[in-house]
C-alpha cells in the first residue's frame, strides 16, 4: 500500500541506529487451526526459542478459554502469556456479570478491541481462535497483531505459516485441484475429523523437518459440538500410534460441548 | 557476529558494529544524538554486570550456580559479590545482568517477604511459594518492559513446591519472557552449559512430552547434579571471558535453602603453551 | 512495628502499576470509555512514539525487517452514477511479500445504508469503521433520522485527525444513500476528506483508474456500471502484485446496499481474454467477408 507511505515515517527510520532497548523478541513456533462442520481443531507446537537457542521444549501456546472456545497465540511469548491472562480475566468478569460463558463471536470482537487498544505499542502476537459457534458449527477466527480479524475455514500462523498455509490452501480450500465434471468442488470446512487431524499432524511433522524453530511437542485441542459422537477420536485405533487423547472437563456448567487434548511428540533436533 | 547464514560475508550493520566486544562502558561515551534527547531518559544499558546463572533439577531438589564476579565492561571490577539470593525458606533467586537492578530486586523482594511474614504473625497466612515469587518477578519485569524502562536482568528461580511435592525451576528476563524446564541457563551459559546440563539430565531421566522424566526414568542424585554443575562452571570459566573461577552452588530441597561457600574448579592451562597463531604468539 | 514495615516494604504499589492510559487497555473497554467516547490509547513511554512504532512494525512495506507485520489492503474503488453507487474491491492482504490472506472482506458494512472500504492498515479500517457504525446508530437514536453520508464521513475524518502523526494508516471511501441521493466521500488517515463521483484507493488504484476513466459516464445502466467496477478490479489485480484473489462487488441504491457477488479474479481474467479473442476473430471475419482467419 505504497499510496500512504508517509514521509514522517521514513524520516524516523533514517534516524541513527543506537544501542537501545528492544522490547520485542520472536520466540518462534507455529500454530494452526482448522474448522470442521461440527468440530474445530486448534493446534500448536511446544518449542520456545530465541535465535538458535531452544529456551524450553515445553511451553504452552494453546489455551482453553471456555467450554467451546480455544485460543492459540504465537510471536513474542511474554506478550502472548500476558495477553491470554487478560483475555481470561475479561471472560471471568463476563461470566460473573452474565451467568453464562461468552460466545466465540463475542470473544473474537473482544480480542479485536483488546489488541487495538495497544495499536501504538502493539502486542507482537498472532492469535487464532477456534471453537464452536452458537449455531453449532466449527469456527476459526484469525487476527493480526493490532486486531484486524476474519472468520475462516483454516489458518496457520507463526514461524512456519508460509510452509503450512499453502498446504492447507490445497487440502482444505481445494486450491489448484481439479475435479471431474460430474463431481462438484467440495465446500471447504466439511472434512471429517480423522482427515483433519491427519492434515494437522502432517503439517507439523513436515514443518519440523524444514523449520528450525518448530518441533519438540504437538498439542491439538479438539472442540466437539453438542451431541456430536466422539468415537472417531476416542475409539481404539482411531488415532495413529503414539498419539495420546485426554478429555478436558468443562470449565463452566458444561453445555454439552466437549474438549479433548490430543498430544504427540515432534522431533527434537 | 551475525551467525545467520544469509549474513555471512556481509558487512556489519551499524547496530552490530556497536560495541562488538562488549567493552561498554569502558573507553566509550554513552551514545548521544539529537534523537536520544527526549523528555524521558531511562537507563538503556547495563553497567556493572554478572554473567551466567545455571540450574538443574535433581532427585528431591533443585540446584543453582553462579560465579562471584561483577564486571564493569571488560574489567573484573568486583570479585566477591553474591548473585544467589535466598527468598524466604524454600526459594532461591539467581541473577545475571545489571547488578544495581539486582540490588533493587533484592530490596523489593525482601520487603515483600517481610510484609508477608508480618501477616503470618496474626493470621493463618500461607507463605509465598516459589511459583508465587516467580509470577511476581515475571509481572515486575513485564511491567517495566512495558514502560520501556527495563530491569536489565535474566533470573533463574529455583524452589520446592509443596503443593506438587516437586522442585520448581523457572527463567524470567528483562523482556518479561518466562519459561520453565528441568535444566536452565542464562546468557552465555545458554550456549555453553545448557547442552551439558540437558545431556546429563536426559541420560538418566529420559523425556516425556513435557520434558519431564520418562515413565521409568529417575532424576540425578544431588551428588551427580553437583558434579555436572561443577563441570559446567569449569567449562564456563574456560570460555567465558566475563567469568572468574570462584562460584557458589545453592540447593533447595524440602528441608530448605542452602547456599555453599565460594569454591573453585581445578583448571588446566598447560595446553596453551603449545598454541601458536593467536595474539602476540605468532610463531 | 507498622512504621518499620512501611519503611522496609516494597514501593510497588503505584510504582509498578499501570499508568492512566494503560489502565484503559487493561480494563479492557478497548479505547472506549463508559459513555462510548474515545478514551486514550496505550502509547509507549518513549520520546518519539511514531519512531518507535515504525521501528517495530511494517505497515507500509517501508520497514520490511520489522518483526510485526501488519496486514494491509490494496485495490478498492467506488463511483457514483445514475443508478446509485458501485463499490468494488479485491480481497488480498499482504505482509511484506507474503500473501497473508486472499479472502479479506474489504467492504465494511457500517449499517444497511452505509458502506466503507478498506485500504491501508486492515485493523485501522476495520476498527474505526465499526466504531463509526456505533456513532451512526447513536445519531439515529438521538435525531430520529438516519445520518447523512457527509456527516458520517466527517465523524470518521475528525476522529482520525485526532490521531494524525501517530501512525494510523487508512484510505477509505464512505458510500451511502441519504436525502441528497447517492453520496460518496474519500477519507484518509492524513485527515483529508473529499466529496466526489469516482475514487480508487490503494497500490492498484492507478490500474483501476485506467479502466474506470475510459468507461465511466453518469448514464451507465446498472449492468454496465457493475461490469465497469468488476473489470477495473480485474485489471488492477492482474497488473498489481499486491492486489488479487477475488473481487467483491456491491451496489448501493435508494433502499440500501446490496452485495452482488464474489468472483474469482483469475477466472474473470481468463473469461475477458477469451471474449477479447472471440471479438477479434469476429471482427476480422467480418472484415475478410465471412472467412475466419487465425489471428495467432
Amino acid at each position: 500500500m505504497a499510496l500512504f507511505a508517509a514521509s514522517a515515517q521514513q524520516e524516523a527510520v533514517a534516524a541513527p541506529i543506537q544501542h537501545r532497548f528492544d522490547p520485542y523478541e520472536d520466540n518462534g513456533g507455529t500454530i494452526l487451526s482448522i474448522a470442521g462442520a461440527d468440530f474445530s481443531v486448534i493446534a500448536g507446537d511446544t518449542r520456545q526459542s530465541q535465535g538458535y537457542n531452544i529456551q524450553t521444549r515445553y511451553a504452552r501456546k494453546v489455551w482453553q478459554l471456555t467450554d467451546k472456545v480455544v485460543l492459540a497465540t504465537n510471536g513474542f511469548a511474554a506478550d502472548g502469556a500476558n495477553f491470554v491472562k487478560k483475555v481470561k480475566q475479561r471472560l471471568e468478569w463476563y461470566e460473573n456479570a452474565h451467568q453464562k460463558q461468552m460466545s466465540i463471536k463475542s470473544i473474537a470482537r473482544m480480542i479485536q478491541t483488546m489488541l487495538y487498544a495497544k495499536r501504538f505499542f502493539p502486542y507482537y502476537v498472532y492469535n487464532i481462535l477456534g471453537g464452536i459457534e452458537e449455531d453449532g458449527t466449527g469456527a476459526v477466527y484469525s487476527f493480526d497483531p493490532v486486531g484486524s480479524y476474519e472468520r475462516e475455514a483454516c489458518r496457520a500462523a507463526g514461524a512456519a505459516q508460509s510452509l503450512i498455509q499453502p498446504f492447507l490452501d490445497n487440502q482444505i480450500y481445494f486450491r489448484n485441484q481439479t475435479f471431474p465434471a460430474d463431481q462438484p468442488k467440495p465446500i471447504p470446512g466439511n472434512l471429517p475429523l480423522g482427515t483433519v487431524l491427519g492434515l494437522v499432524i502432517d503439517s507439523f511433522t513436515s514443518a519440523t523437518e524444514r523449520h528450525i524453530e518448530v518441533g519438540d511437542g504437538l498439542e491439538m485441542y479438539v472442540v466437539m459440538a453438542k451431541g456430536r459422537a466422539v468415537d472417531d477420536l476416542t475409539s481404539k485405533g482411531a488415532l495413529p500410534e503414539g498419539v495420546v487423547v485426554e478429555e478436558l472437563g468443562p470449565l463452566g456448567e458444561g453445555g454439552g460441548e466437549r474438549t479433548f487434548l490430543v498430544r504427540r511428540t515432534l522431533k527434537r533436533d | 557476529m551475525n551467525h545467520h547464514p544469509a549474513a555471512w560475508g556481509q558487512p556489519l550493520t551499524a547496530h552490530q558494529q556497536f560495541d562488538m566486544y562488549s567493552t561498554n562502558p569502558m573507553g566509550m561515551s554513552a551514545p548521544r544524538s539529537a534523537h536520544s534527547h527526549g523528555p524521558v531518559q531511562n537507563t538503556q544499558w547495563p553497567l556493572v554486570t554478572g554473567t551466567s546463572v545455571i540450574g538443574i533439577k535433581y532427585e528431591g531438589g533443585v540446584m543453582l550456580a553462579a560465579d562471584n564476579l561483577a564486571s564493569y565492561g571488560s574489567l573484573a571490577r568486583f570479585r566477591d559479590i553474591e548473585r544467589l539470593h535466598a527468598l524466604g525458606t524454600h526459594t532461591i533467586l539467581g541473577v545475571a545482568g545489571d547488578m544495581s537492578d539486582f540490588q533493587y530486586l533484592k530490596k523489593e523482594l525482601d520487603g515483600l517477604l517481610r510484609e508477608e511474614e508480618t501477616l503470618t504473625l496474626t493470621d493463618a497466612h500461607p507463605p509465598l511459594s516459589p511459583n508465587n515469587l516467580y509470577t511476581f518477578l515475571a509481572n515486575l519485569f513485564y511491567a517495566r518492559r512495558n514502560k520501556i524502562n527495563p530491569l536489565w536482568n535474566a533470573c533463574l528461580v529455583g524452589g520446592w513446591d509443596f503443593k506438587k511435592d516437586e522442585s520448581f525451576l523457572g527463567y524470567v528476563d528483562l523482556l518479561g519472557t518466562t519459561y520453565t524446564a528441568p535444566t536452565l541457563a542464562t546468557g552465555f551459559g545458554a550456549h555453553i552449559a545448557q547442552p551439558l546440563l540437558r545431556e546429563a539430565y536426559e541420560a538418566k531421566a529420559g523425556v516425556d512430552l513435557e520434558g519431564r522424566p520418562g515413565a521409568d526414568g529417575r532424576l540425578l542424585t544431588a551428588e551427580e547434579a553437583e558434579a555436572v554443575i561443577d563441570d559446567c562452571m569449569k567449562v564456563l570459566y574456560y570460555r567465558d571471558a566475563r567469568s572468574i573461577n570462584k562460584y557458589q552452588v545453592a540447593r533447595v530441597t524440602k528441608d530448605g535453602v542452602s547456599i555453599s561457600e565460594s569454591k573453585s574448579s581445578e583448571t588446566e592451562w598447560m595446553y596453551a603453551e603449545g598454541l601458536r597463531g593467536y595474539g602476540g604468539q605468532t610463531q | 512495628m507498622d512504621t518499620l514495615v512501611a519503611q522496609l516494604a516494597p514501593s510497588r504499589r503505584g510504582d509498578e502499576g499501570s499508568s492512566s492510559t494503560a489502565e484503559w487497555a487493561n480494563n479492557g473497554y478497548g479505547n472506549l470509555d463508559a459513555s462510548g467516547a474515545v478514551a486514550g490509547m496505550d502509547v509507549p513511554g518513549v520520546p518519539d512514539p511514531l519512531a518507535f512504532l515504525s521501528m517495530h512494525t511494517d505497515s507500509m512495506s517501508t520497514n520490511p525487517q520489522a518483526k510485526i507485520k501488519l496486514a494491509h489492503g490494496t485495490t478498492t474503488l467506488a463511483f457514483r452514477f445514475k443508478g446509485g453507487i458501485i463499490v468494488a474491491v479485491d480481497s488480498r492482504a499482504t505482509a511484506g511479500s507474503y500473501i497473508a490472506s486472499g479472502t479479506v472482506k474489504k467492504v465494511i458494512e457500517i449499517n444497511p445504508y452505509l458502506l466503507g472500504t478498506m485500504a491501508g492498515g486492515a485493523a485501522d479500517c476495520q476498527y474505526w469503521e465499526t466504531y463509526l457504525g456505533m456513532q451512526c446508530r447513536l445519531h439515529e437514536l438521538r435525531n430520529k433520522e438516519r445520518i447523512s453520508v457527509a456527516a458520517a464521513s466527517k465523524i470518521l475524518s475528525n476522529l482520525v485527525y485526532q490521531y494524525k502523526g501517530m501512525g494510523l494508516s487508512m484510505g477509505t471511501m464512505i458510500c451511502g444513500w441519504d436525502k441528497t441521493g447517492p453520496a460518496l466521500f474519500y477519507v484518509d488517515s492524513d485527515g483529508q476528506r473529499l466529496k466526489g463521483d469516482l475514487f480508487s484507493v490503494g497500490s492498484g488504484s492507478t490500474f483501476a483508474y485506467g479502466v474506470l476513466d475510459q468507461g465511466y459516464k453518469w448514464d451507465l445502466s446498472d449492468e454496465e456500471a457493475q461490469e465497469l467496477g468488476r473489470r477495473s478490479i480485474v485489471a488492477a489485480g492482474h497488473r498489481d502484485a499486491y492486489s488479487g484473489n477475488t473481487v467483491n462487488l456491491f451496489h448501493v441504491r435508494e433502499n440500501g446496499w446490496e452485495f452482488i457477488k464474489n468472483y474469482d479474479l483469475s477466472e474473470l481474467w481468463y473469461e475477458y481474454e477469451e471474449k477479447k479473442k472471440a471479438d477479434l476473430a469476429a471482427a476480422s471475419a467480418a472484415a475478410a467477408g465471412g472467412v475466419p482467419i487465425d489471428v495467432e
